[in-house]
């Protein structure tokens, strides 16, 4: 088959929402990189400045800039792969290179070629391996979203429906009156990490005004915390739970097109969401929403929100100021739910089962279910949707199988890393939002990455930090600088003396947390907190080590 | 400008002609660059892609010297399709109706046959104008410097006396004055027709007053224009000339007539900063200091009036004009030239001048005031013709300008359209730039050719072209770009090593006598 | 009710219009807050963070420069807390670049780090590390030094040259720390889109970006100092500011309060300003004696002028003598010579440059 032209690339684009992504996608896929070219000619197709796109196309990490670097294997060294043999996979690879945590921290390390994620722990023995489900339900009480993921052919539209699927979308379409009520008294609050609450966000999106243009929803699939891989067992498993959440949103909001925003490093999700999509559609079921994939190209920043809708628009993807927030100003200026992916998975079951059902899979106060992605030195790693409120051992020992033969839980990390970790006397700690806070920590998107004790803190935490400064965007000062400084502290750099080393620390720490423009930077400085917190003195030897 | 520069970032309908702003207006084309980011609507007229063009949400490439025929066209539609501002017209114009009706013979297919631009695009355009809230159109040299200049800049009123475009934020007629001061030579009274304040020789009343103020007759009738005064000269009925800051030689058409004339001169007085080439002819060369060693005013294409002043010493025994100038005068025993300072100068110009009666040197410090600034308190006007308009009924009037060709058209002989300009690096005959570091950028003057006839004519990028017209030949190096369009090529005069001008002016404008630099005939052939 | 409304400022009650952000309205009030992102001219972008300020009930300090003021809030701009987070900014700032003196000739900015870095007592001892952002010194551009090992990547240059030239000439490149300023493709600027109006230069605050000419007078030892005036060059009639060392002009800065500029300029108001001290200027009066010009006294060279055009009225009327006013020259120079005319010889022989 010939090669598409730029032109006909362009025109097949051009005309759609937001077209540059896919647009750069297609001709990176086209000459296996972005050449010189491709840039002139997407700027001049887009009609946007050419500097403007180069740069934007330096900010992603997964667009090749030079010829075959598409090909190229790209190796997981996120905190799990690192325990796992990342050092020697990566040097036995040719060409290869490191790419952040791919989200498959639940089997061997992902190595991505193209559009093709194999997985192994050798050059020689790589292969295509699909998403596991979630290990059976170990609990006493009730699953939400995962509550009917391991039925057959759940990923169907037939399959679905079979299995309750698209029965509250039909009752939404019907009469959609009751949903807000619902959901708010549900409690549902966003499960990618900000934990606000999805009934208000709707609400002020329903209520705003489109100012002649349309409103949108917005899935932000683009799953970059490390150590999370909730979302891609929801798409890959699940898919048409997340494209129904989406049209009930739709419905409830009148927003008429809607984007899931899915992270690069999940390629074999894109035909599974997409032919959900048209199943959907062909169905009758997406009436009046116009629902479209787009990738993202590696930039940790865009499960931000509002740098995802910059993405989306095709804008260099730095975080936006608020106010004004996405539910008035979102994609397009226009009003925009964001919500996660596994918040929209809840929204049908929550519908069909009733408010108090969803709060009553809490513990104790705590109202419904959030999943954990477990991993690191356990023995069954995997996706678990807990209640809230369940003590962090029992789900470590209990559902998982506990640390490996002989060995014991030194620290496990919170909100993937983004909350640091906790250790010592705090792994009691019950798994809810106030118990964390407590802790100056916080459940975030759920990623919980466990170290035992043949694990070097220090180390772990200089891996950490320096995932944040290889992320960080560079539009504010204090994460910029500050997770620099803090990865080259963290890394044997900086004052030998402990109380000069822990005092730059602290203030780098305490100034980028109050000043910082995103969460990226507010949250990166729980990794040096949490550090000198239980570890303090590991941190001596590290620094007097270098004396 | 009837407007300020600030209304350039308020209108929704951008209709700039003839004007290469990004090149020659920079800090102005900023701000239509800034409302068009804010969503306005920009069309350009220019017979190349000048890189406003290559902005526009619509470019009428027309061919050279035919702006006439754009425009009635352009008429024409707005006309057709009802959208005359009909209360305006009642209200602030004369002659409409016989205006519409001459515009009925001029479709947008009669004014394609003579411009090039689709018809399509020709509706278009006045389609866009003709329904703006707020439509502006701006102009330059590549409007008046055509033997037809008047008609042209007739044919933009046209266009806003129907559409009622003018005497509103964000719309108007704005031409954008080329030098730094060509406002305030006219201001001043360097002009034939004009005392100081553009008031008319030919009117009793001032000539009587200003014979009163300089204490002689003076003769009640217009002088006569540059262009005529060098005939003269040539012919030899003119015998002395003060020429100041002009280096009339290189920046005017036809050369070789330019040299005859000032060198058949009894007495050529030569005031500049430089020995330019026509200082070189002069019989007194007296040096001027400059800009940044002098205190004055200048006023600029909003009609703000600003002053400059002296931040470094005059170089060597340099002068500033005022004194040189009325150093003469009393070397000529005339009275009135007992000066002190430019304030002096200043302020009587302003005790003079209706339009400046309002301010003085301190005001003029204060750079807010645009002109006419009638009486002390004034604000200034910013925005001109917001009521009326400056003729003795206050009605603008339409006129039913027709299409003429230019003074000379191709041929066998000169079959390629040459048009001039300038480029945003250089400065008239770089007397300046030249002397600034801007070689940097434009070491040399270039031909633009597009790529297809460079191809047809044997012409290589970077290559020699012989280039000439029935007046003269220069030989310059080739750009194949696609800036010019098919049979038309451009390039600047700046360089005087590559005297274009000796090319140009085979035609004057009739009522200004502005020369036709804008279009000539010229024939090209490879250098080997 | 047309009440305006208020918020509390270090105490202070202050009115404000609805719309307004805090920054703006402190600036009224003489609230030093300092930042390093902000021009006023350009959308505010809350990159540098060190106009954060405290308000009551707000969990942190939020920017001031892009947290609209609402009735009734309490803000603090500078408490103990953020005068040490704003200390720890510039300390990290300080730490990110070679230490080396920034001349006040590089632009009219450059100042603002190294003032800031004086207010909190920066020296660059503390927070020692990798140093961000490459210089380059390839590039043989004579006007825009591109000296990015000062740059703090406040993306001034970046959205000067796009909210306010359209140009967008400049690129951000990569990300995070290893954030470059430079230009598509990382090219020359002579190779980009750039027009060399010089905006970049002047909204820089760290002399990163520099005026080359300007620099040339690094060793003058005299003050530098401005003298408002008008470019000498298109009848736009932008503001300028006349940089001088003694008797040396040595820069243009364009005025932000110029009316019809607003702070911007062009590369030939920025930067085509060698001719005025050009060694090819007019130095005296000259005379045509045997065909050739010779150097001769004002006083020679004047009456030779004046009896010039006295002997041409006189033996040939009076309409034989002409006048060619500047377009370049102030009115005073057009003003004197139409009244020379007008008033030696009673013609109204006179015309200026307007025609060609």
């Amino acid at each position: 088959m010939p090669q598409p032209t730029d032109a006909e690339l362009i025109a097949t684009w051009a005309s759609q929402p937001a077209p540059l992504l896919p647009l750069l996608h297609a001709f990176h896929d086209r000459d296996g990189y972005l050449s010189d070219d491709a840039i002139r000619a997407v700027a001049k197709g887009l009609k946007m400045p050419a500097a403007d796109l180069f740069g934007t196309v330096t900010f992603y990490h997964h667009f090749a800039r030079t010829p075959g670097g598409l090909d190229q294997p790209r190796v997981c060294d996120g905190p799990v792969c690192r325990m796992r043999g990342y050092d020697g996979l990566h040097a036995a690879l040719t060409d290869a290179s490191p790419m952040p945590c791919a989200g498959r921290c639940d089997g061997p390390i992902p190595v991505l070629t193209g559009h093709t994620v194999r997985v192994g722990t050798s050059a020689g023995a790589l292969q295509e391996v699909p998403t596991p489900l979630p290990p059976a339900y170990p609990g006493k009480g009730s699953e939400c979203v995962f509550a009917s993921i391991r039925e057959p052919d759940r990923a169907t539209l037939d399959g679905y429906r079979r299995t309750g699927g698209y029965v509250a979308l039909e009752t939404v379409r019907a009469d959609a009156s009751g949903v807000l009520g619902t959901l708010e008294q549900s409690g549902l609050a966003g499960r990618g990490g900000a934990g606000f609450p999805t009934a208000r966000k709707w609400r002020a999106v329903a209520e705003a005004d489109a100012r002649g243009g349309h409103k949108t929803i917005v899935c932000n699939a683009d799953e970059g915390e490390p150590g999370c891989f909730k979302d891609r067992a929801l798409m890959d498993h699940d898919p048409h739970a997340l494209v129904e959440g989406m049209t009930i949103a739709a419905l409830v909001t009148g927003a008429s097109v809607g984007f899931i925003y899915l992270r690069y490093e999940y390629p074999q999700t894109v035909p599974i969401l997409q032919k959900a999509i048209d199943d959907a559609k062909n169905a009758g079921l997406l009436e009046g929403f116009d629902l479209m994939i787009r990738r993202g190209a590696g930039a940790y920043v865009c499960g931000e929100e509002t740098s995802l809708l910059n993405s989306l628009e095709g804008k260099h993807p730095f975080p936006r100021n608020r106010p004004p927030y996405p539910v008035t100003h979102g994609y397009d200026d226009r009003p925009t739910v964001v919500n996660n992916v596994e918040t929209l998975c809840a929204v049908a079951p929550i519908l069909r089962n009733g408010a108090q059902w969803y709060r009553d899979l809490g513990l104790g106060e705590h109202a419904g279910t959030k999943v954990i992605s477990l991993s690191g030195d356990v023995t069954r790693p995997g996706n678990y949707e807990v209640p809230i409120g369940l003590p962090l051992m029992e789900l470590v020992d209990d559902w998982a199988g506990g640390p490996l033969p002989g060995r014991t839980v030194q620290a496990a990390t919170m909100a993937g890393l983004s909350g640091g970790f906790v250790a010592g006397d705090d792994l009691s700690i019950t798994l809810d939002e106030p118990a964390l806070r407590a802790k100056g920590s916080f459940l975030g998107a759920g990623g919980i990455m466990v170290f035992d004790d043949s694990r070097d803190m220090v180390d772990v935490s200089h891996q950490a930090m320096s995932f944040f400064a290889h992320e960080s965007c560079g539009k504010c000062f204090p994460c910029r600088i500050g997770t620099q400084r803090l990865a080259e502290r963290l890394g044997g750099q900086g004052p030998s003396a402990l109380p000069v080393w822990n005092q730059e620390v602290l203030d780098i720490g305490s100034a980028m947390k109050a000043t910082s423009a995103c969460g990226l930077g507010t949250a990166a400085p729980l990794i040096t907190d949490s550090l000198l917190r239980y570890f303090p003195e590991r941190v001596q030897q590290h620094v007097e080590k270098n004396r | 400008m009837s407007n300020p520069l600030s209304d350039m970032e308020r209108p929704d309908v951008i209709f700039a002609i003839g004007t290469n702003m990004t090149g020659c207006h920079p800090v102005a084309a900023t701000r239509i660059k800034k409302a068009q980011d804010k969503g306005a609507m920009m069309i350009v007229a220019d017979p190349r892609r000048i890189p406003l063009a290559q902005r526009a949400d619509l470019h009428l490439q027309l061919n050279v010297g035919t702006d006439v025929a754009l425009l009635l066209g352009m008429a024409h539609v707005i006309a057709r399709e009802g959208l005359v501002n009909e209360s305006f017209i009642a209200a602030r114009t004369t002659e409409s109706g016989a205006f519409l009706e001459h515009v009925k013979r001029f479709t947008p297919q009669w004014a394609e046959s003579i411009c090039g631009v689709p018809a399509a695009d020709i509706e278009t355009a006045a389609l866009a104008y003709g329904r703006a809230d707020r439509g502006a159109i701006f102009y330059t040299l590549g409007i008046t410097e055509h033997i037809c200049g008047v008609d042209n800049v007739q044919s933009l009123c046209n266009l806003a006396l129907m559409t009622g475009h003018i005497g509103r934020p964000g719309t108007g007629i704005n031409p954008m004055r080329g030098q730094n001061n060509i406002q305030g030579a006219g201001d001043a009274g360097g002009l034939p027709n004009n005392y100081v304040g553009f008031q008319p020789v030919d009117d009793p009343a001032n000539q009587a007053r200003f014979s009163k103020a300089y204490g002689r007759q003076i003769d009640g009738e217009r002088g006569i224009t540059k262009v005529r005064a060098l005939d003269y000269a040539a012919e030899g009925k003119m015998k002395a000339m003060v020429i100041c800051g002009e280096n009339t030689v290189v920046s005017d058409p036809d050369r070789h007539h330019c040299e005859k004339a000032l060198k058949n001169l009894d007495t050529l007085v030569v005031i500049d900063i430089f020995k330019t080439e026509t200082a070189e002819l002069a019989d007194v060369v007296l040096p001027a200091s400059a800009w940044a060693e002098t205190d004055g005013v200048f006023t600029n294409t909003e009609r703000r009036i600003q002053r400059v002043r002296a931040a470094v010493p005059a170089h060597g025994e340099s002068k500033p004009e005022w004194w040189i100038l009325s150093q003469i005068a009393r070397r000529m025993e005339l009275p009135g030239f007992e000066y002190e300072s430019a304030k002096d100068v200043f302020n009587e110009l302003c005790s003079l001048s209706e339009i400046y009666r309002g301010v003085d040197w301190d005001k003029a410090g204060e750079a807010k005031y645009h002109w006419p600034v009638p009486a002390e308190g004034h604000p200034g006007t910013p925005r001109l013709h917001e009521e009326d308009f400056p003729t003795p009924s206050g009605k603008g009037t339409f006129k039913r300008v027709e299409f003429r060709e230019p003074a000379e058209v191709v041929d066998d002989d000169f079959p390629v359209w040459l048009t001039t300009g300038r480029r945003l690096q250089h400065y008239h005959t770089r007397t300046m730039t030249g002397r600034a570091g801007m070689h940097y950028f434009v070491p040399q003057e270039t031909l633009e050719v597009h790529p297809a006839d460079a191809d047809a004519w044997g012409l290589k990028h970077g290559g020699r072209v012989k280039m000439a017209s029935k007046r003269g030949e220069v030989e310059l190096a080739v750009e194949v770009t696609d800036r010019s369009p098919r049979g038309t090529v451009f390039c600047s005069f700046s360089f005087g090593d590559t005297p274009v001008n000796e090319l140009t002016g085979a035609g004057y404008d009739p009522i200004t006598e502005t020369a036709e630099l804008k279009v000539c005939p010229v024939k090209l052939v490879a250098v080997t | 009710m047309t009440d305006t409304p208020t918020f509390e400022l270090d105490g202070e009650a202050v009115p404000f219009t609805p719309g307004e952000t805090i920054y703006e309205v402190s600036q009224r009030h003489q609230a030093n807050i300092p930042t390093l992102c902000y021009d006023d001219r350009l959308e505010p972008f809350g990159g540098c963070r060190l106009c954060v300020v405290e308000v009551e009930g707000y969990r942190n300090p939020v920017a001031s420069c892009t947290t609209v003021a609402m009735a009734g809030m309490k803000v603090r701009t500078a408490t103990a807390q953020v005068e040490k987070h704003r200390k720890t900014l510039v300390e990290l700032l300080t730490s990110e670049n070679p230490h080396k003196k920034i001349d006040p000739l590089r632009g009219a900015a450059s100042q603002e780090l190294v003032t800031l870095q004086r207010r909190y007592g920066a020296t660059g001892e503390r927070f020692a590390g990798k140093t961000s952002g490459t210089s380059r010194e390839d590039d043989p551009n004579p006007f825009i030094l591109r000296d990015y090992d000062q740059c703090i990547s406040c993306y001034r240059c970046v959205r000067v040259c796009a909210e306010q030239e359209s140009d967008y000439a400049i690129s951000v490149m990569n990300r995070g720390f290893s954030t470059q300023i430079t230009t598509e493709f990382d090219n020359l600027l002579e190779d980009s889109d750039c027009t060399f109006c010089g905006q970049c230069v002047q909204t820089c605050p760290t002399g990163a970006l520099a005026d080359r000419k300007a620099l040339r007078a690094e060793s003058l030892p005299e003050p530098l100092e401005a003298t408002r005036s008008v470019c000498p060059y298109c009848g736009v009639g932008c503001s300028v500011d006349l940089m001088s060392k003694g008797d040396k002009l040595v820069a243009i800065r364009p005025a932000r309060d110029g009316g019809a500029n607003e702070g911007a300029l062009c590369v030939k108001g920025q930067f085509a300003f060698d001719f005025v001290q050009h060694d090819d200027r007019l130095a005296y009066p000259m005379v045509r004696e045997r065909g050739e010009l010779r150097r001769a006294s004002w006083d020679e060279a004047l009456d030779r002028a004046a009896e010039g055009l006295a002997a041409a009225s006189r033996d040939h009327g009076r309409h034989s003598v002409y006048a060619v006013a500047s377009g370049r020259a102030p009115h005073e120079s057009t003003y004197t010579l139409q009244k020379l005319i007008r008033a030696g010889f009673g013609t109204n022989y006179i015309d200026n440059c307007s025609r060609a």
